[in-house]
């Protein structure tokens, strides 16, 4: 390695070492946004708070709400009143069930009884399920009681691949490494590279000998090795914590790491050069960061849901190959063959950054040719 | 005539005031301040469109793939019942069951059905045939949506002829969505970010505007003046806060415009109810303002205290969706309760009857908040 580069680098790691605040950016917070996010972020709602209005008091239908609350998915909400609504105004409950007079009465006559479902639709998600839970309850319900013929003409016998569990973690988890690897890099590297100019030591940098690309290699380098203690200390104890274990070949997981973390700090580079203040370059960071990291990566929910102008920016944002990368080497376990293409992604992404923050270093240099 | 010559009095001692002419000089340091003005306008468009229009979850057109060893009119009407409602589509047909299965392995297709060639004779000698069902269960919401409605369709399935005839169900389940009929799902998504955006705006630039005095030692200046520290702290905020009800407009008529949300409560107690929760954000801003020395210190360590207070707010997962843990920490963060006002008066159209513990909750913590700040910057002044 050249050595304009190396003591680049190795001012940098110094000067990281020294500052107390950006050591606690660099390996508290993303430890904090590790659990946070790992922990809190869960999509479907068990325990769902419901009031049953029961205004037949039968035994039928005594045996319908017993049967509603037999699972985990349900439980009987308080709620005093007349008005199931109230309970969903309050949001003491997401959905109330009213079981009409005639239930009972009609069932035994062999018509149809309505029951009437008041579902909170403010999230959209969970009343899906809601929905789903509560029309498939009902037609165990009269499986169990005998009111309909169990003979099903098709069955389906289904396999959930990778996740039979359904456990939501290892859906997140894998996502939130690609989320904190790279807000927290990129901010570090936008930061180291803005204070220089901020002050004023990149006119020392520029009379020296250095080239533009030399101290950008340098920078980056310094933070790539921050990025990969990072990397590893995050992914040991998120796997640790949350009990996520590889499922096949870790190596393209390897490789896609170091591209991710060098397209990371190339990003948080670019930006530090670009912007004219620290304040500018944190903001920057942060809202790009979390907006594309966060929202446009399919961290959440399915990046094919994103409407088409959108669609277009998620399309070249890295955290969205990174995390299928991530989720192959932890869930899915198909190796090389299922993520090569990502892989190179990521690392064409890296090379594009880093040009193009060489590019707008590249011209501030008074005279670039003068200092060899 | 008395009553009002005190009145012209007491007016033309405000207007004399020292606090008005503190008032002056921080509306035109803000006036001047094309950053801030940026600062208030930009950020909140853009996250609020962003979040509004990516963060879908909606299932639909799911790629499904078939493999159809029967090949009769039976198979295919059991595909096009799966298909219909547009949950799925069929995005492949492979030939065999292995090469199906490398498409849901490899996550292009979310689903695979596998029609067994015995699926006409068991129809006929009226037993239940059987199908396999793969699914996808890395994305683990989706996939307990996909397979519900699998489910769902495969029970009602009534092949054409069959000896089964589809009666009516015996108990029908009439499922309406309150507030939110058609399930949009910017809808909830909208209402959260505004929360967060003004958290974000208000902490930040409250910070940063009272760090810049303590850093540019303009502050000590202040402090010979006779005034004090309350009269300094409140010229700088209530500027502040009229340009951050502006962001609450800025994200009304936004949400409305743009994504269509109703607005079903009472616009004056929101207005006033999002001025109580802008003190929160002014007091979150104060005290780090009273923590850091300079603006880089403000917008780093700003990191530690909204990371924490957007992700367990409830903004993007439904709190009822945390760990019990999680859930009982969420009690003590503003913007929770600030969330659960903006979805209640919004969407729902309820009033204080049924959101005043969330009220209660904020007023305490503004209290607290201003309270602490105060304290702590005037002890840090003398």
């Amino acid at each position: 390695m050249n050595s304009r580069i190396r003591a680049q680098c190795i001012k940098e790691l110094l000067q990281f070492r020294r500052d107390r605040l950006t050591l606690g950016l660099a390996f508290l917070l993303p430890l904090l946004s590790l659990l946070i996010l790992g922990f809190a972020i869960r999509l479907e709602t068990k325990h769902i708070p419901v009031v049953v209005q029961d205004l037949d008091r039968s035994p039928l239908s005594r045996s319908y709400t017993d049967r509603l609350f037999a699972t985990n998915q349900f439980q009987p909400s308080r709620w005093q009143g007349d008005d199931p609504v109230e309970a969903l105004d309050r949001g003491e409950a997401r959905a109330a069930v009213i079981i009409p007079p005639d239930f009972s009465r009609r069932l035994k006559a062999g018509k149809t009884a309505s029951i009437q479902v008041l579902v909170d639709g403010t999230d959209a998600n969970n009343a899906r399920v809601i929905r789903n839970s509560l029309q498939a309850t009902t037609e165990f319900f009269l499986r169990d009681r005998g009111l309909v013929d169990a003979t099903q003409p098709v069955l389906a016998r289904t396999r959930l691949w990778f996740n039979p569990g359904r456990k939501e973690s290892l859906y997140i988890v894998p996502g939130v490494y690609a989320v904190v690897l790279w807000i927290f890099p990129s901010l570090l590297a936008a930061i180291a590279m803005v204070r220089e100019k901020e002050k004023r030591t990149i006119l020392q940098v520029y009379a020296s000998g250095i080239g533009a690309g030399e101290l950008l290699l340098g920078k980056a380098m310094a933070y790539l090795l921050v990025g990969g203690a990072m990397a590893l200390v995050v992914m040991g104890l998120g796997s640790l914590i949350f009990h996520v274990g590889f499922a096949g070949d870790p190596t393209p997981l390897l490789v896609g790491t170091a591209a991710y973390l060098a397209s990371a700090v190339s990003f948080g580079l670019l930006l530090g050069v670009r912007s004219a203040s620290q304040n500018a370059a944190v903001q920057g960071v942060s809202l790009i960061g979390f907006l594309t990291a966060l929202l446009l990566s399919g961290f959440i929910y399915p990046v094919s849901n994103i409407p088409f102008p959108l669609s277009l920016v998620s399309a070249v944002v890295p955290a969205r190959y990174f995390i299928l990368i991530s989720r192959d080497a932890y869930v899915r376990g198909t190796g090389w063959p299922g993520v090569a293409l990502d892989v190179l992604v990521v690392m064409v992404s890296a090379v594009v950054l880093f040009a193009a923050a060489c590019r707008s270093l590249g011209p501030m240099q008074l005279d670039d040719g003068a200092g060899r | 005539m008395r009553r009002l010559r005190r009145l012209r009095g007491w007016a033309l001692r405000f207007l004399d005031s020292r606090f008005l002419a503190l008032l002056r000089k921080e509306v035109q340091e803000i006036l001047r301040d094309r950053q801030l003005i940026k600062l208030l306008l930009i950020p909140p468009t853009i996250q609020l469109l962003v979040y509004g229009f990516a963060l879908n979850p909606d299932v639909r057109f799911l790629p499904l793939g078939v493999v159809d060893h029967a090949r009769v009119s039976a198979s295919r009407e059991l595909v096009s019942a799966l298909t219909e409602n547009r949950v799925f589509l069929e995005a492949a047909r492979p030939r065999s069951e292995r090469a199906l299965a490398g498409m849901v392995e490899r996550g292009a297709l979310t689903a695979g059905l596998v029609i067994p060639p015995e699926f006409r004779r068991d129809l006929a000698a009226g037993r239940s045939a059987e199908v396999q069902v793969f699914i996808d269960g890395v994305d683990a919401n989706t996939a307990g949506l996909a397979n519900g409605y699998i489910q769902q369709i495969l029970r009602r399935f009534r092949p054409e002829g069959s000896l089964t005839t589809a009666r009516p169900p015996p108990v029908s389940a009439a499922v309406t969505f309150l507030y939110n009929p058609g399930l949009t799902s910017s809808w909830f998504f909208v209402p959260g970010v505004m929360g967060v955006v003004l958290t974000l705006i208000a902490s930040l630039v409250s910070a940063v505007a009272l760090v810049r005095e303590k850093d540019t030692g303009t502050l000590e200046q202040l402090l010979m003046t006779p005034a004090s520290a309350w009269e300094i702290l409140l010229a700088k905020i209530v500027p502040l806060f009229v340009l951050l009800q502006v962001d609450v407009a800025l994200a009304l008529v936004l949400g409305r415009t743009v994504f269509g949300l109703p607005f079903r409560g009472h616009l004056p107690l929101f207005l006033l109810l999002s001025g109580l929760y802008l003190f929160v954000g002014i007091g979150i801003g104060t005290l780090l303002a009273t923590v850091c020395r300079s603006q880089q210190q403000v917008l780093l360590t700003a990191f530690f205290i909204n990371l924490p207070l957007v992700q367990t707010s409830g903004a993007i997962a439904p709190i009822e969706s945390m760990p019990a843990f999680f859930q009982a920490i969420s009690l003590l963060n503003p913007l929770r309760h600030y969330i659960t006002i903006i979805r209640g008066m919004q969407l729902k159209g309820v009033g204080l009857e049924a959101l005043w513990p969330h009220v209660l909750a904020l007023t305490l913590m503004a209290l607290a908040l201003m309270a602490f700040s105060v304290s702590r910057f005037r002890t840090q002044l003398s």
